[in-house]
């Protein structure tokens, strides 16, 4: 606290007429492990201090992580000397006091914070590492159609604390813990073919870290995947599992960012208040549920974040502005991003085994492999993995398959949405069935 | 760039005393083998938009990295001061992944090149050194950049280019007594176009990186890339998706090398063999493609952006061949890939940054020229298609199942180039693919863009290829 202070007021001090400063803090164990022993231990602590200097009309961004005070003070003033040298720009403002945080005093506000984390040892670390492993039980299974050929995981925890004051004020908090366990599994079928497959689980709690049974699910996921045919191409319904559905929303929610927007290089430009979704699609951000992951009291200008629909019943609700690209575009800012975004229940289902049944025959995707979309237009292809379903079972694998289509068309023909997002992801996207989907093969 | 021993000593505030002292309280709980990088980079950047430069800054990342092998196994911690007491503590910390102590050490001695660092072999030499350059200095190049875009075409509504630069002074030191030092420098250069005809938007882009210094910013590399991004947009307003499904590919000479990238360099990379993870981990010594193709992974090549004067463990960077004549020669090597299988490091030990313990990693991958020509290999298809400007691709390492994203391309109706598309995914797999190369034109291109590989890390990467004819390929469509 004492060092950002510091470094604000040298900052006004050397020139800056405006200034934004965040100190980051983070701390990170790491135990890897290979086919049942540990294969790798790593500790990771960085520290870093980013700068937004305001200086004569003028903007630049600047980072350090050479945190002592003489060299920082050098560092500020090189600083503002760079940012004289570019282009005055009046869009560059810090946002209006009102709009800033006010209730991140401490960090600890929204119950990201696990005490458990200053306990653990090494030896703690090392046995959730090996205790979740399944390659010893994979061995010696008497199932003779495959066996596993690697096994490769990762316990890690770590603590993350940042701190963001302004010139104008602003001081905001935020601090959390993280723990993650991860495997991916290769096996190998009786003919020699080989398939891969992960799986994961991360919270802010240890006590929520579901690592028991992590392994096992590689490793059968990526059996699951053996055996598989061809199929024709042409329209399915395509069902997607909720560990990839954000594939198909996350370009939906960038086309609604500033920045894209701005660049006129957005498929949903001049898209507010317009009806452009099916009136079942609902799409919320909820950055402020307690101890939810990924969730904050304020995004990187300091702004509050608050509760609101994105989508409501088809309509776009908001863009995501910050302060720079509002006052180019003549618009009320918000925040400068989504934070927790749930897609809300579509069709009566919880589950996907519901969504599949609603479904009835179609491909169930269960990973993507490669592909893109084009931002301004809205098209996208994707390489796919997955299943072909028939009467709402799944009947066997399919691979070497691709999507095409076009984000607009693709959520218009949204057919359900189930409530069966695991809390460890990043946005709360459950499984999704769509009809009418181009498949190549 | 390689400056003297005593300018990185003096960066980092070390001596050789004192690194010997960090690599035996590294190895003091008994590993096999120990290594330091010191790492201290300068990034800048600047952002022209709607018209003006208003946007830039620097960044500076200075630390070391402490890792040691017990066998094969991994203990690794990094410190952002380079102060005595934080850097033996990182040794204790990484010392940690030893519980059984390894007698010999396998790593140390598989150096071909145990002397100082030669400057005059340097393959990145700095003619205007970033560090030295006033910022002021290097905005009239995207200002020019910009008009000269805008002039070319009446439909361009918004122009973003991007300069960012970096320079890494590197210090590497290890339990052989190997010290090795480099300064890398890496200049790139985006442009991204959006133009609008009627109610119709398209966008493209176009990257120049290099290891160089600011000498890169010239009046022809603004025409090139002006040029560049600017050409076939015509065709890209034209363009629709094609009817997908199996069909023949040819690849056009240069991006298409994003080809070898993921269908067989990821393969091709140690690790994932070690492991027994990669669809080739039994090919060694095997005809994997048709006689007379040879692909390579090269870090030699002057100012590419994959090329190294040393890697990342302090290995010199070097050619390797991973297929010569059709036959599986190498895989891509760190120091405990090479000691498993019982061979010299190929040089491929790569890191983002000393946050990261290295691992095997590509450099500049492509395919040697072959002897047929270009229009010969379009004119062998009947119904196919013709790629040639890409924007990302993956692989699956088990299945060898790879993908390519395609920004533009034409079908290849009855031998001869046919309607544009474009927003594609192509999907194939990397053994079937590789062994169904029908044909490898003479004109070898490899792709000045600014390539990044995200293997876990980000390193920069370049790749290239001739034009080639691939049998059958899946092709996403309508």
């Amino acid at each position: 606290m004492a060092l950002s202070r510091h470094c604000l007021a040298f900052a006004l001090e050397a020139g800056a007429h405006k200034a934004r400063i965040t100190l980051t803090k983070s701390l990170m164990n790491l135990t890897g492990v290979l086919n049942g022993e540990v294969d790798k231990v790593a500790l990771a602590l960085d520290r870093s201090l980013q700068l937004q200097l305001f200086v004569d009309g003028r903007f630049g961004t600047f980072s350090s992580n050479r945190l002592e005070q003489n060299e920082l003070e050098a560092f500020i003033r090189e600083s503002i000397d760079t940012v004289r040298m570019l282009e005055a720009d009046a869009c560059r403002q810090l946002p209006a006091p009102e709009r800033l945080v006010k209730n991140a005093r401490t960090g600890m506000e929204l119950g990201l914070y696990d005490p458990a984390y200053e306990s653990l040892t090494s030896e703690e670390r090392r046995s959730l590492a090996l205790e979740s492993c399944y390659f010893g039980q994979a061995k010696a299974r008497e199932e003779t159609s495959w066996k596993l050929i690697s096994e490769e995981g990762e316990y890690s925890d770590s603590v993350f604390d940042s701190l963001t004051l302004d010139s104008q004020g602003l001081e905001a908090r935020h601090s959390e813990t993280s723990f993650e366990i991860g495997y991916e599994s290769t096996v190998e079928d009786a003919e020699g073919n080989r398939f891969s497959s992960y799986w994961w689980d991360a919270s802010p709690k240890l006590q929520a870290l579901q690592w028991k049974g992590c392994a096992e699910k590689a490793c059968l996921r990526a059996a699951a995947q053996i055996g598989p045919k061809e199929i024709p191409g042409g329209k399915y319904t395509l069902i997607v599992d909720s560990e990839c559905a954000s594939k198909l929303l996350t370009p939906v929610l960038n086309a609604l960012g500033g920045s894209s927007l701005q660049q006129k290089n957005s498929f949903l430009t001049d898209s507010l208040g317009k009806k452009l979704f099916p009136e079942c699609l609902t799409v919320m951000d909820l950055p402020l549920t307690q101890g939810d992951t990924g969730c904050r009291l304020f995004d990187s200008e300091g702004v509050a974040t608050r509760e609101r629909a994105i989508i409501d019943k088809g309509v776009v609700n908001t863009y995501f502005l910050n302060t720079y690209i509002s006052n180019k575009m003549g618009m009320e800012p918000t925040v400068e991003d989504a934070t927790r975004v749930k897609v809300l229940p579509v069709g009566g289902c919880k589950t996907r085994e519901d969504v599949l049944r609603k479904a009835g025959d179609g491909i169930l995707v269960t990973g993507f492999n490669g592909g893109n979309s084009n931002s301004a237009t809205g098209n996208f292809s994707y390489g796919i993995e997955g299943f072909l379903v028939k009467e709402g079972k799944i009947v066997h694998p399919v691979r070497e398959m691709l999507i095409t289509g076009n984000f607009l068309s693709l959520w218009g023909n949204l057919l359900a949405a189930a409530e069966d997002a695991r809390p460890c992801l990043s946005k709360l996207i459950p499984t999704l069935a769509f009809t009418n989907v181009d498949f190549s093969a | 760039m390689i400056g003297t021993k005593e300018y990185y000593f003096n960066i980092f505030q070390v001596d050789q005393p004192l690194l010997d002292s960090l690599v035996e309280e590294a190895l003091r709980s008994g590993g096999s083998y120990s290594d330091l990088y010191f790492e201290n980079t300068s990034y800048g950047s600047l952002l022209l938009r709607d018209g003006a430069v208003t946007s830039g800054g620097c960044h500076q990342d200075f630390g070391v990295g402490v890792r040691v092998l017990s066998g094969e196994k991994t203990g690794y911690a990094y410190s952002e001061s380079t102060a005595r007491e934080h850097m033996m503590a990182c040794a204790r910390a990484a010392a940690q992944i030893t519980d059984t102590p390894v007698e010999v050490s396998p790593y140390g001695t598989a150096s071909p090149r145990r002397g100082e660092p030669n400057p005059a072999a340097d393959r990145y030499p700095m003619q205007q050194p970033w560090r030295e350059m006033p910022m002021s200095g290097f905005l009239p190049f995207l200002q020019k950049l910009e008009q000269d875009v805008r002039r070319r075409d009446g439909r361009i509504v918004k122009v973003i280019a991007n300069l960012a630069f970096q320079v890494s002074d590197i210090l590497m030191y290890n339990s052989a007594r190997e010290l090795k030092w480099d300064t890398r420098p890496m200049g790139s250069v985006s442009l991204s176009v959006v133009f609008q005809q009627g109610s119709q938007v398209e966008n493209k882009s176009t990257s120049r990186s290099f290891r160089c210094g600011a000498e890169m910013l010239t009046d022809a590399l603004i025409g090139e890339m002006a040029s560049e991004v600017v050409k076939g947009v015509d065709e890209r307003f034209a363009a629709r998706r094609p009817k997908g499904g199996q069909m023949p590919v040819v690849m056009g000479a240069g991006a298409s090398g994003i080809l070898l990238h993921e269908a067989m360099g990821h393969a091709f990379e140690a690790d994932f063999n070690r492991k027994g993870t990669s669809i080739f981990s039994d090919k060694m010594g095997c005809r994997i493609c048709a006689k007379g193709i040879s692909i390579l992974d090269d870090g030699t090549l002057p100012g590419n952006r994959g090329t190294l004067n040393y890697d990342d463990e302090g290995v010199p960077g070097q050619k390797t061949y991973m297929v010569e004549d059709g036959v599986l020669t190498s895989y891509l090597h760190d120091r405990i890939s090479a000691a498993h299988y019982g061979v010299r490091p190929t040089g491929n030990g790569r890191r983002e940054s000393f946050r990261y313990a290295p691992l095997p990693r590509m450099r500049a991958t492509y395919m040697e020229s072959g002897t047929a020509k270009a229009d010969d290999l379009i004119a062998e298809v009947q119904k196919g298609i013709f790629v040639d400007e890409f924007s990302n691709g993956q692989v699956q390492i088990g299945e060898g199942d790879f993908t390519f994203y395609v920004k533009s391309g034409f079908l290849i109706e009855n031998g001869r180039l046919g309607a544009p598309v474009k927003d594609i995914n192509i999907i194939g797999n990397g053994p079937a693919a590789l062994a169904d190369i029908r044909g490898v034109a003479d004109d070898l291109i490899i792709d000045p863009g600014a390539w990044t590989c995200g293997k876990e890390q980000s390193v920069p990467v370049s790749c290239g290829i001739p034009t080639v004819l691939i049998g059958s390929l899946t092709v996403g469509g309508e």
